[in-house]
């Protein structure tokens, strides 16, 4: 934990009793003051103080206020199962603006795989059905039991009045995962997947590492991942059920390289986005029916 | 004199008199009643020339609404109009009725009892035409841009320091007080403060129709005379605070976003995100959802941090972009339209303090119009806060009229 000065201490604690502990997890006065308000704004009285030790703990704060924003929704979020991010949203959010004003198909089919808290399948049909003339069916899976309860949880109190998104527990990898997965038909594939190599999950954020507060408190199962969930992805959904576009969130080059290979010569378009503070974050892959999905690339090669 | 139009029909009150037109004879000094009389406020000669053309206007969508069109916009307008034009054909037939009785109390050995009558019937209208004619004369002037909508404040602390700060909050307050005694929605849109933990912009959302209209001439540095909480010694010290009024033109949630955003052109909006370093996505999870819009012709910078949500930041920060936007424009027109009157612009100096609150003599001084207020309790509580504004707004009115006077001389 980095030292925190004397300074800044007596600073915090000018502005509230409250406040020290918070600049453990936060190292901008700011932002601790900024979280202090969260707190205050979200939790009741008797529980701030508990909240406070929590944090100071570097526990996340979407663990301790119990949601995290998403789009116009609030996922639920529970330690075990991680945390929707910014970069996720803003992914999301643009695919789905360009499906409703552009996919020529008109009753669309979805699977998330890895769908965590199923925060990406339930802002999907959020922003698709009544936005739009398009009707679409999601199903997300996960391997994980915590995550598939939370998923359908979410969707409980979300939007349980719409049969258009379902929630299943499986494995990416199984050998049967089509027929468990039992759909008939799908038009896009959307996935994020565990990215972070190994060696970078036990590395310092300088080292193009982890947040501490991700390696202590977010599942090693929801992060840890290189290439072969990519390749499973491609090989076990792709190519057998003839999806005609994806976009995985990723974030390495690597990962990109490594999909443009796998899919070259098989008649795909390839193409990669940055996220909103210019990093490299998703690779999309669409067939000709589907090349609407190009204006979500910035850079493409097929 | 303006010319005047008389009605088809004369005023009933002249007939019921000319009739009794028997005895000989007055003695009645009118000379009072002739002076009140000319004292009664007349439309000016372009405000009757606006009214005409609304005459117009009216006859034509009167026969589209005979027909059968009843799209709402046009429904909006025909009853708009049928309401100014009431007042309008009102104080015609009041004017023409004036008249009248005016030429017949002038004349020279006229009866008695019929002249006291319209003494009387004059002296009883009076009070009523005064205040239909400053209706319609309001109705007539040219529609204030934006007089519909909701309005957003920012507050920012000026020269005193933490004083200053403090005297920002009770601004703050005192807006909120006001928008509570109206009945208004309202809420605080951010709030920031300095590293010394005093507030360094409030900006709050007042979502009433009418709210920008009533707020307009708030916007300019307010000052403040007090003994502050901190001073030991008693000493009366003078801080400031700047208040900001804009037109609020989008709602600053998610669905008013996508709008906002499509309106600009690409490029023209540069939008930063405060990231921390590191490689984001799963590797963090601090919440980092602060925004920065920087609109690239005109420098404006609109920050926003309060949110948890980034897209929710996102909205409010392009609300008041769009608002910031609105007011410069609104400004430009003003100044060209006041350049095309005069031929020279006078621009209120952004600087120039337009009230002060005095707490030590409970008053609060509007220094645009010259009017005091001895109830800083009351204006501060929001109560006697409209009171002012009313003052100030009537002599906004005046310059307005003037300037249109002004104009007509030009021409
Ligand atoms: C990075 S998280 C993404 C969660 C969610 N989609 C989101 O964006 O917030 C990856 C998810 O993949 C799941 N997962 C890991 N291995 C899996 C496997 N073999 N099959 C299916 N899901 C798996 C984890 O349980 C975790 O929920």
């Amino acid at each position: 934990m980095p030292r925190i000065s004397p300074r800044l201490v007596r600073e915090a604690l000018w502005h509230s009793r409250l406040l020290p502990p918070l600049l453990r997890a936060n190292p901008e006065i700011a932002m601790a003051k900024q979280e202090l308000r969260w707190i205050k704004n979200e939790l009741p009285r008797d529980q701030w103080r508990d909240a406070i030790t929590r944090r100071s703990k570097l526990e996340p704060l979407q663990y301790i206020l119990g949601t995290q924003p998403f789009g116009e929704l609030d996922i639920e979020c529970r330690p075990g199962v991680l945390i929707p991010r910014w970069e996720t949203e803003e992914w999301v959010t643009k695919l789905s603006n360009l499906v409703a004003s552009r996919c020529p198909k008109k009753n669309i089919h979805i699977v998330d795989a890895c769908t965590g808290s199923g925060c990406v399948p339930l802002l999907l049909n959020h922003q698709l059905n009544g936005q739009s003339d398009i009707s679409s069916q999601i199903v997300g899976f996960d391997i994980s039991l915590e995550a598939f309860n939370l998923a359908n949880h979410n969707l409980a109190r979300i939007d349980n009045s719409t049969p258009n998104v379902k929630f299943k527990q499986l494995n990416l990898f199984s050998e049967s995962l089509v027929q468990e997965l039992a759909v008939d038909e799908v038009d896009i594939l959307v996935s994020n997947p565990p990215y972070i190599p190994k060696e970078d999950f036990y590395s310092s954020m300088y080292m193009n590492g982890v947040e501490k507060s991700v390696r202590l408190y977010e599942p090693a199962l929801a992060l840890i991942g290189e290439n072969e969930f990519y390749e499973a992805l491609l090989a076990q959904l792709i190519l057998p059920m003839k999806i005609k576009a994806f976009v995985f969130e990723l974030g390495y080059q690597l990962q990109v390289d490594f999909v443009k290979t796998f899919l070259e010569g098989k008649g795909w378009e390839v193409g990669s986005m940055n996220d909103g503070s210019g990093k490299i974050r998703c690779v999309l892959g669409w067939r000709k029916e589907m090349d609407f999905m190009q204006k979500l690339a910035e850079e493409k090669s097929s | 004199m303006i010319p005047l139009v008389r009605l088809a029909g004369r005023s009933p009150c002249w007939i019921v008199w000319a009739t009794k037109w028997t005895r000989p004879y007055s003695t009645v000094d009118v000379s009072g009643t002739l002076e009140k009389l000319a004292s009664v406020p007349k439309i000016h000669p372009l405000l009757i020339q606006r009214a005409e053309v609304m005459q117009a206007e009216f006859k034509t969508i009167e026969a589209k609404v005979a027909e059968g069109n009843f799209e709402q916009e046009l429904s909006i307008r025909f009853s708009n109009l049928s309401i100014i034009l009431d007042n309008y054909n009102q104080y015609k037939s009041d004017m023409a009725a004036f008249d009248e009785l005016k030429e017949l109390i002038s004349e020279e050995g006229q009866d008695h009892e019929l002249v006291e009558e319209a003494v009387a019937e004059i002296e009883a209208t009076i009070p009523q035409v005064q205040r239909s004619v400053q209706v319609l004369q309001s109705r007539l002037l040219p529609q204030q841009k934006y007089s519909d909508k909701p309005c957003i404040l920012e507050l920012r602390p000026g020269v005193g320091g933490s004083e200053a700060a403090l005297f920002t909050e009770d601004l703050m307050q005192m807006y909120i007080n006001f928008a509570n005694t109206k009945r208004w929605k309202h809420h605080i849109v951010s709030r920031s403060e300095g590293n010394n933990g005093f507030v360094n912009e409030v900006i709050i959302s007042i979502d009433d129709p009418g709210a920008f209209q009533a707020l307009r001439h708030e916007s300019g540095v307010h000052r403040v005379q007090r003994i502050p909480l901190t001073e030991s010694k008693g000493r009366i010290h003078t801080s400031t605070a700047a208040v900001v009024v804009l037109p609020k033109i989008s709602e600053g949630n998610e669905s008013s976003l996508k709008e906002d955003e499509r309106l600009f052109a690409p490029g023209e909006v540069r939008i930063d995100t405060m990231r921390a370093g590191g490689k984001g996505g799963q590797h963090v999870n601090t919440t980092d959802s602060a925004v920065r819009l920087v609109h690239i012709p005109t420098g404006i910078t609109v920050m926003q941090q309060d949110e948890r949500s980034q897209p929710r930041n996102k909205a409010k920060a392009f609300s008041i972009l769009r608002a910031r936007l609105a007011a410069l424009e609104r400004e430009k027109e003003i100044v060209e339209q006041r350049r095309m009157r005069t031929d020279q612009v006078t621009t209120t100096d952004r600087s120039d303090k337009i009230r002060t609150y005095n707490y030590p003599q409970n008053r609060v001084t509007d220094h645009r119009c010259g009017f005091s207020l001895h109830d800083l309790t009351g204006c501060m509580a929001g109560s006697k806060l409209e009171e002012l504004m009313e003052k100030v707004e009537e002599h906004e009115f005046e310059q307005r009229l003037e300037e249109l006077i002004a104009q007509e001389r030009k021409a």
